[in-house]
């Protein structure tokens, strides 16, 4: 331990996802001063981009609604989007943390009207929808935003699209001037909350997720169903803008493979399930077909399993499909072995959803050395020093993140009060 | 443990999993395969195959070793390494394939002798191991005339269009038959190579 009298007692939490977010809420309603750094624009993660919760099937924007109205109400968070760490020194007690920033180009003052996103012409890739409909250069991240502003896009900066999107803001919000920014906070503790991200489905090439538009992933899947996504909610075939009406789910997508991510990324089934709900929900004649190699369903969640299984409209195949092939109309054909019956099969299908697993975002990254101890598939080995909240530690769903995030609220606030 | 087999004379063997484990080529790997079935539905001849690579392995764990060794999948394997390439858990299925076909040859199953891969196996290791080339037509005499001189004849009659047309394109040729520059030296390394395989399996 170093000596005291520098020590810090304020707590800097990495990422901004249900994790961190609780962490930071925990910590600061503990009576701490917190420090909040989030990559994107908006606090919220990948719980922002979920359609819905298992098992209940609640909207993710009631739980964060609750947290953002947390972190608003108290005066100890201090909150920066757009952020990155970029090294951190020193020890428990006394670190110093080197904060990248990149500019939002739009200041506090912005009011969330939108006018600046009407004289936009130009369009960029919409990150939050995972690339699949795009955005006006001058946008607001999504409709639960936090902070509820705009964001201009840097490729505007010095066109006249730029000056007028810049023009037309009636509060004189938009700053294009902002460069990227670099600074140093001293902080008693690091809670590393940096989740994860979906495991690349181009890696998977036997799956053909690139070259056959109606093969999406699960994290697509989930904008689709999203009121706020690309299609509003209906669940269609991205190549025809149809309703599909065979569906192929396909676990393990990536997941328990020494090809790709060894491990079970431990939420994909329950999250197929969750699929399953939502096409029988929409698509009264739809049939679902599960390809699994075993269902985990973890904890206390057999139930909701159970309640699909005994759907006549979902059917479980036990097999790890080979590849996907492309019919001669461009649509996907699965290919394997089913396992208990040892017939070889090829089945047509209008949609194919791949579970693609939970890539830790700090290895996908490079393991950043300052960052801390690495177990072997790259999440943070949370033991010592070492404080983690949520998916950075490993594969969670949301209620075991926010437990997670607690804990490491609990470890922080010892590590700074030691 | 005897290291030809646990105990050649049972059908069915309770040791032949671990045996399979410990002798075969990548057998040690196989420990891993979790019956996802990504091999066999990988495999381009599948539906070919009797039982496919993943039931093949879950009947090494049964212990079924009189099947595992008559079954035609060893055989029908064409070597794409697909199954390789696509298993999750990297069990070298092709090479495991092969081995146990070996043991299957060295235990005298019907299925190593009388199987059309295990015929055309034979006549092309024969040109391999005696001229360090492969002959078209010494490996297609050799295999035809596997079955009997009149089958082989009537075999022989029945490609002789074909055998003309890749002659004409030379990708036949007439003549003394390929061979590598120096044939005793290639059976030197062969000889060396049985004596020390015999030495593994314990001499048969």
């Amino acid at each position: 331990m170093s000596e005291t009298t520098s020590r810090s007692r304020t707590i800097m939490v990495v990422g901004g996802g249900i994790a961190g977010i609780t962490a930071a809420v925990e910590a600061a309603e503990a009576g701490h001063d917190v420090v909040l750094i989030e990559k994107s624009p908006s606090l919220g993660g990948r719980v922002a981009q979920m359609n819905r919760y298992f098992p209940k099937l609640c909207h993710p924007t009631c739980g964060l609604e609750i947290n953002f109205q947390r972190i608003k109400k108290s005066k100890r968070i201090s909150v920066f989007t757009f952020s990155e760490v970029s090294a951190v020194k020193g020890g428990p007690g006394g670190y110093t943390v080197t904060v990248k920033t990149s500019p939002r180009h739009v200041k506090a003052n912005c009011t969330a009207c939108g006018d600046c996103a009407k004289v936009a012409t130009s369009e960029v890739s919409n990150a939050f929808n995972y690339g699949m409909d795009s955005v006006k250069s001058a946008y607001l991240p999504h409709v639960m935003a936090f902070p509820m502003r705009y964001v201009v896009d840097p490729s505007v900066v010095g066109t006249p699209e730029g000056e007028a999107i810049k023009a037309a803001c009636p509060v004189g919000a938009v700053d294009l001037e902002q460069k990227d920014e670099s600074f140093d906070l001293e902080v008693g503790a690091v809670v590393w909350a940096t989740g994860w991200r979906p495991y690349p489905a181009a890696n998977l090439t036997a799956y053909r997720w690139t070259d056959i538009p109606d093969v999406i992933t699960n994290v697509e899947m989930e904008r689709l169903a999203s009121v706020d996504g690309p299609t509003k909610g209906k669940i269609v075939r991205p190549s025809n803008g149809e309703a599909p009406k065979r569906v192929a789910l396909i676990q393990c997508a990536g997941s328990r493979d020494l090809n790709h991510l060894a491990y079970c990324s431990r939420i994909c089934c329950l999250a197929s399930m969750k699929h399953a709900a939502y096409v029988r929900e929409q698509l009264a004649d739809a049939t679902v077909d599960v390809y699994y190699i075993d269902l985990r369903a973890h904890d206390k969640l057999e139930s909701f399993l159970n309640r699909l299984k005994r759907d006549p409209q979902v059917n479980f195949v036990k097999s790890k499909p080979a590849r996907i092939e492309k019919s001669e109309a461009g649509g996907p054909v699965v290919c394997g072995e089913n396992t208990l019956t040892r017939e070889v099969y090829a089945e047509p299908y209008d949609l194919v959803v791949l579970a693609t697993g939970m890539q830790a975002s700090l290895a996908a990254e490079g393991q950043p050395s300052f960052a801390a101890d690495f177990d072997d598939y790259g999440f943070v080995f949370a033991e010592g020093d070492s404080i983690a909240a949520g998916v950075a530690s490993g594969p969670l769903d949301v209620s075991m993140s926010v437990q997670s995030a607690t804990a490491a609220a609990c470890r922080a606030i010892r590590a700074v009060t030691a | 443990m005897n290291a030809m087999s646990p105990t050649p004379s049972k059908a069915y063997d309770l040791n032949f999993a671990r045996w399979v484990y410990e002798n075969v080529d990548g057998g040690d790997r196989m420990a891993l395969c979790m019956q996802c079935g990504t091999c066999s539905g990988s495999c381009p001849i599948g539906t070919q195959m009797d039982h496919g690579p993943r039931k093949l392995f879950m009947m090494i764990r049964a212990g079924m070793k009189d099947a595992v060794l008559s079954s035609n999948t060893l055989w029908n394997c064409v070597s794409c390494y697909n199954c390789v390439v696509r298993c999750p858990r990297q069990v070298p299925v092709t090479y495991i394939l092969h081995d146990l076909a070996h043991v299957a040859v060295r235990e005298g199953y019907a299925q190593a002798k009388e199987s059309d891969n295990a015929r055309f196996a034979k006549a092309f290791w024969w040109s391999a191991a005696k001229y360090g080339r492969t002959d078209e037509r010494l490996v297609t005499a050799k295999y035809y005339f596997s079955f009997g001189v009149g089958e082989g004849i009537k075999r022989g009659m029945a490609n002789q269009k074909i055998a003309m047309g890749m002659v004409k394109t030379k990708r036949m040729h007439l003549g003394m038959p390929h061979k590598v520059k120096n044939t005793g030296e290639l059976h030197a390394i062969l000889a060396k190579a049985a004596e020390m395989e015999a030495k593994k399996h314990g001499a048969k």
